[in-house]
């Protein structure tokens, strides 16, 4: 890549009122982002969750369960069931298992309505991408209880690595940063401002006494690392010019903040690190995320039927009837207990004889349109960058491009090229062939990345509000839905209970998938032994 | 589609549905729903009510671009490429399943004055019929059955000239000149609210079977 130019950019000379405006811009716009959720989820932090499922073995008589779907809280589900001596049968409308946990490699079909894919990628255990999840941070409890009980290897994953790019159209005459350069000259600046302002202070108001004053003061001098007199004048953490092993290293001049500002990385791709749930340290299953829905597979042998399309759930005085699909003929199968994972949009087209007000709020939920591209590359160039894993981010549509964790010094590998969960680019994105993506993806890439096209094989994408039988990405709930209606959606209609990751607080998540499982099972298991007592009785 | 045709071998084998059913056509049932009566949190219209000629001419139109060439209008776009997708034989099977399936609307509340919804639907009697039946003749489909968003969602695109613009579609021309006099928006709300209160038709399809 080619060195940005620092001459060009013009320090312009801000009054300290100035300053302390934007930096009440900075702060306050950076924390309304992620309150806002940001990346389309939402960004509360978890708390940790460490209480286990626990279902104790049934022991009267035979109880039958349908799960409608083999996503993660399908899986779930038919696995603590089976141990706890409930007979389980998952029906699956798609040609595999696992839903949004979808890991694609040479040879797979991508069932995009409209638009089916083949993956090209070359034959190796190396060339693949997870489509859906891709991370797993440490307080995810649920989904890591299975990684460790299945014993399913696992390796750390990288979100966030300074020496990835920051490209912003509007900033640098649209060259990319290194995120390293720019975060040390941000936070330099923004310690000069705040050490300058408590230093021109006489006196801070109360709780802060004279020690505390000296003590913020130097805070700000450790946090943008500032000189002694505390001002900025660049840092070993933007990265040396030149030099630093044989030869004295050279700082390089600090950007103007003014024109850091121009930037929009500030406004929330900077603090991406800073949010739970895609704070270092990560993980992922070595070769893909799809081991862990390997795993639960071979546990589930006979359990799973593929390629049966729900065609309508009626609940009955006792327990549910679903007809499905299968083969061309319409089958009918009655069980005690249906957990129904269909995507709430699409359970809302399937006949039912649910209460109103139960569908009425599967209507309201929105289709999650959040759209990935990946590249095959020829020659692993990232790393002659000194890029090993992370994140780049752009203001173009494609917004990031992620550099594997994994296959260091191979000779492929296979990036992200694109990772974009606003619904506009992604209707952008989903309008367009495959071939149309992959050019926009290598056209966009080039701005980071020179020579971009010249490394590229050949691509795939998945646009998740486009996937057959999907239609959508993580459940979109309004605060508004969420205060009226998450209870009524949670709550079982009879032996019908819906479950995976749109009910929860974690939608897009494995981990909501998982503990919306569990406590539809645990309720499975009150109605159980209140029976038991009834009969007792 | 190497791998659809396969499905279509593996579906069709031996079984009541096997002259209607079709591994393309039960794509149509995950966003129309299940019984083609749509479903509109996916934005999918009613295709149950809907005559085999002009589901016929409506996935031609989205085949030739008439429909879903503009980009604001994402919904179209998603089933443009989903027709573009389908081959001359698909469509066939598809429209021969879908035809089979029984009449039947998600119930609708709606607020409008109904009255003056009446006065303003004598203009559109004259092509869809006294009770919104359709007229395959004047290529007008029924309406009766038709959801009130997807019909306002029409109505507005044809107004904007989303639709009924493209070259060749002379019977969306039609319509977009009619659409056109329909101004204000509660003029739309009215006329919806008043096909909404129509029964269902029986279809010209003879298989049509009607579900109350």
């Amino acid at each position: 890549m080619t060195n940005p130019d620092h001459k060009q950019i013009n320090n312009k000379q801000l009054s300290r009122r100035e300053a302390l405006l934007l930096l009440g811009k900075v702060g306050g716009s950076a924390a309304m982002l992620q309150a806002a959720g940001l990346f389309g989820l939402f960004a509360a932090p978890v708390q940790a969750q460490p209480e286990l499922v626990k279902l104790k073995p049934l022991t009267a008589g035979r109880k039958t369960v349908l799960i409608l779907g083999a996503g993660i809280s399908g899986l779930v589900a038919a696995y603590e069931l089976g141990k706890a001596g409930y007979q389980c049968k998952i029906l699956e409308a798609s040609h595999r298992a696992g839903g949004r946990n979808l890991t694609i490699r040479h040879g797979d079909f991508i069932d995009e309505l409209g638009n089916p894919q083949f993956c090209h990628f070359d034959k190796d255990p190396d060339l693949y991408f997870n489509a859906g999840p891709a991370r797993i941070p440490a307080h995810h409890t649920a989904i890591l209880h299975y990684c460790r009980e299945f014993a399913v290897e696992m390796q750390m994953f990288c979100n966030y690595n300074k020496n990835c790019y920051t490209q912003d159209d509007n900033a640098f005459g649209g060259k990319p940063v290194r995120i390293r350069e720019y975060e040390a000259d941000t936070r330099g600046f923004f310690s000069e401002l705040m050490a300058k302002s408590i230093q021109a202070e006489a006196k801070l108001d109360a709780p802060f006494d004279d020690i505390d004053r000296q003590k913020l003061i130097e805070f700000c001098k450790a946090y943008g690392d500032l000189s002694s007199d505390f001002t900025y004048e660049g840092s070993e953490r933007a990265g040396y010019q030149s030099g630093g092993i044989l030869s004295p290293g050279v700082l390089k001049k600090p950007r103007a903040f003014a024109d850091l500002l121009q930037s929009n990385f500030w406004a929330g791709a900077m603090h991406f690190g800073e949010i739970s749930d895609q704070a270092a340290a990560l993980m992922t299953p070595v070769g893909g995320m799809d081991k862990i829905v390997d795993a639960f597979l071979s546990r589930l042998a006979g359990k799973v039927q593929l390629k049966a399309q729900v065609q309508k759930v009626q609940l009955l005085p006792q327990g549910v009837e679903v007809s499905y699909w299968l083969d061309g003929q319409l089958q009918t199968e009655q069980a005690d207990y249906c957990l129904n994972c269909i995507p709430a949009q699409l359970m809302a087209g399937i006949e039912n004889n649910f209460p109103a007000d139960y569908v009425g709020v599967m209507r309201q939920l929105q289709r999650g349109k959040l759209s990935k591209i990946a590249l095959q590359a020829k020659e692993r160039f990232w790393e002659k960058e000194q890029i090993y894993s992370g994140i780049s981010w752009t203001n173009q549509d494609i917004t990031q491009i992620w550099y594997p964790s994994h296959g260091l010094f191979k000779t492929k590998g296979i990036l992200l090229g694109a990772y974009s969960w606003d619904p506009a680019i992604s209707d952008r994105f989903s309008a367009m062939t495959n071939q149309e993506r992959i050019a926009a993806a290598i056209t966009q890439g080039s701005k980071l990345h020179s020579d971009y096209g010249k490394y590229i094989d050949q691509g795939n994408s998945v646009c998740w509000q486009r996937m057959n039988h999907m239609l959508g990405c993580g459940a979109v709930w309004s605060e508004e839905l969420l205060k009226t209606s998450f209870a009524t959606i949670q709550a079982p209609v009879g032996g019908h209970y819906m479950v995976g990751d749109q009910v929860s607080y974690h939608p897009g998540w494995q981990e909501g998938a998982v503990r919306s499982a569990w406590y539809a099972m645990e309720s499975i298991q009150q109605q159980e032994q209140q029976k038991q007592r009834q009969v007792a009785v | 589609m190497k791998y659809l045709l396969f499905w279509f071998g593996v579906l069709c084998s031996s079984s009541v549905y096997a002259e209607t059913f079709h591994a393309d056509a039960q794509y149509c049932l995950v966003c129309h729903g299940s019984n083609a009566q749509g479903n509109e949190a996916i934005s999918a219209p009613n295709l149950a009510i809907l005559p085999d000629w002009y589901l016929s001419s409506q996935i031609q139109a989205f085949q030739s671009g008439w429909r879903g060439h503009q980009t604001t209008d994402a919904y179209s776009k998603e089933m443009m490429a989903v027709a573009k997708s389908m081959s001359a034989e698909d469509v066939k099977r598809a429209i021969g399943f879908i035809t089979g399936f029984q009449v039947s609307k998600t119930p609708e509340t709606l607020t409008g004055d109904e009255t003056h919804g009446k006065t303003l639907y004598q203009t559109c009697a004259a092509c869809h019929g006294a009770a919104a039946e359709g007229n395959q003749a004047m290529g007008a489909p029924p309406l009766a059955g038709q959801y009130s968003w997807y019909l306002l969602r029409q109505l507005q695109a044809y107004r904007s000239g989303q639709r009924g613009a493209a070259e060749n579609d002379s019977r969306g021309a039609m319509m977009k000149q009619i659409a056109a006099t329909l101004q204000q928006d509660q003029d739309l709300n009215d006329l919806v609210a008043y096909i909404n209160t129509l029964d269902i038709q029986k279809t010209n399809n003879p298989k049509t079977d009607i579900k109350k």
